[in-house]
């Protein structure tokens, strides 16, 4: 019998303890609210997160052989962020447009970095907002946003999402800048704000 | 530090997860630069922003169904690891002979897998073999007498819980098929020669509910033909096996088409069961029970 062909060619360098699928499933249990939470905010959905959540486990328990004993946290969001890729790339849902795509980085980053009337305050704002204003956002953004929210270091990030270490912090700060310029949206007109920045007509 | 580098570690910066030295750079840098630290307040205030967001936890019934996938998971690697003569009173596979990995071994070692280990829940249903696996392990194992196996008299609920337990070993396994599907006119001569029965499916899968494949399990004491369909990102097992001698669910059949289908929820999941032409079928999946109706439909076309 042997090895089945189509088992994955991913395995630990020889000699290195192999954590137990039992084991690594007991603390991956550890992470489900974290990942469920995740999946909710990426999908927008509450059924299309519980799938995304548990084809996550599933694949990770499939693959748990390959985990090389770092950082179960960051291995399983990798996992959840191609089981999601995969999900998307095969229509199966119909996917947010990529915004942070049409920000071709200078008009966006100018206002990231730009005049300090760019960085007013923002207004005063309610969580509800702040989803409603994560979920205007591109894929893509909102995952740079989330898993920078949810800990994870620059270094993390680039390896779950599979990119350049550069590339995180470009698209951390602009995607960021996306998000304060519609979290704007919900300040009054200009001309209703005061110059000392608060509301009202005074 | 010149400004555009300063700009890009400001979010670590504002989160405190610089290192002590850029830590002490940027710092520096603030002190002198007041469109940065405008800019360290900007990245401030959207941080503390986004920390009002509140954190959903996983409902009971996704955390339920993970904790099914694991269990299950660790009982076919514990069985493998048996097996595989794993030394015993330490967790199978913890410590893997060097460069074979735990995954590799433990369906490697799936054919093989003897009664002795038959106390363990699904030790004694024929092992997930990929499509060219050992068919002589698999008859070996077959013909030993299941060493727990009491019956065929069971109580009404077994069936269904029978049921999931297949379903759960569908899904938390890498190899779930024995056949991969090229349509049901692959699938179903498949089955002949290791079923007693003719398992009596017309639907070969659609759109919406392709079919994956089949391979051979157990409901009970019997064979039971094991046909893997997938709705959307869902796997749905259907089983069909010979009732007789089997309790069947005492809850109210409702009519779906020109079946009288039993409804169950179980563990989160919800099966379906009814017999027609003298063989029982049984739907699992985590699906609504509306979607489970729909392909119990097309399975059986009026």
């Amino acid at each position: 019998m042997g090895r089945p062909p189509d088992a994955s060619p991913v395995a630990p360098p020889p000699g290195r303890l192999v954590m137990t699928r039992h084991a690594l499933g007991r603390e991956a249990l550890a992470h489900a609210d974290a990942l469920y939470n995740h999946a909710r905010r990426l999908t927008g959905r509450e059924a299309d997160a519980e799938e995304l959540v548990q084809e996550t486990y599933v694949r990770a328990l499939g693959a748990a052989h390959t985990f090389d004993g770092a950082y179960l946290k960051a291995w399983l969001f990798k996992i959840m962020r191609n089981v999601f890729v995969d999900l998307y790339r095969r229509g199966r849902h119909a996917p947010a447009l990529s915004e942070l795509d049409v920000i071709d980085g200078d008009a966006a980053h100018a206002r990231a970095s730009g005049e300090p009337s760019e960085l007013a305050r923002l207004p005063p704002i309610v969580a509800a907002e702040i989803e409603a204003a994560l979920g205007t956002l591109s894929e893509e953004a909102r995952t740079i946003i989330l898993l920078d929210l949810e800990g994870f270091t620059e270094t993390e990030v680039a390896d779950v999402l599979a990119c350049p270490l550069g590339t995180v912090k470009s698209r951390l700060s602009r995607a960021r800048a996306l998000l304060r310029e519609r979290l704007k949206d919900y300040a009054p007109p200009p001309s209703a704000v005061s110059d000392d920045g608060r509301r009202g007509g005074a | 530090m010149a400004c555009e580098a300063v700009r890009d570690r400001l979010v670590a910066f504002t989160a405190g997860r610089l290192g002590a030295g850029e830590r002490a750079e940027v710092r520096r840098h603030l002190e002198g630069c007041a469109a940065c630290r405008r800019a360290a307040d900007a990245e401030g205030e959207l941080s503390a922003a986004l920390d009002r967001l509140p954190r959903v936890a996983a409902p009971g019934a996704l955390r339920r169904r993970l904790e099914q996938l694991v269990t299950a998971a660790s009982d076919e690697s514990r069985g493998a690891g048996s097996a595989a003569g794993m030394a015993s009173g330490e967790a199978p596979g913890s410590k893997e002979a060097p460069g074979a990995p735990a995954g590799a071994s433990s369906r490697a070692a799936d054919p093989g897998r003897p009664p002795a280990v038959g106390t363990r829940r699904w030790a004694w249903i024929p092992p997930l073999v990929s499509a060219f696996g050992s068919a002589a392990l698999v008859l070996l194992v077959m013909r030993t007498p299941r060493p727990d196996a009491p019956l065929p008299e069971s109580a009404p609920d077994a069936l269904v819980s029978e049921a999931l337990n297949d379903h759960l070993r569908v899904i938390s396994s890498t190899h779930p098929l024995e056949i991969e599907s090229g349509g049901i006119h692959q699938v179903k001569p498949w089955f002949t020669g290791r079923l007693e029965f003719a398992p009596r499916v017309a639907f070969s899968g659609d759109d919406e509910f392709p079919l994956l494949g089949g391979s051979v399990g157990y409901v009970r004491d019997r064979k039971a033909a094991v046909m893997i369909f997938k709705r959307r990102l869902h796997t749905v097992t259907l089983l069909v096996f010979p009732p007789e001698g089997l309790a069947w669910p005492r809850a109210k059949a409702r009519s779906v088409g020109r079946l009288a289908v039993v409804e169950e929820a179980a563990r989160g999941f919800n099966v379906l069961l009814w017999r027609d032409g003298g063989l029982a079928y049984a739907l699992v999946s985590d699906v609504s029970p509306r979607d489970l109706e729909l392909l119990a439909a097309r399975l059986n076309p009026e």
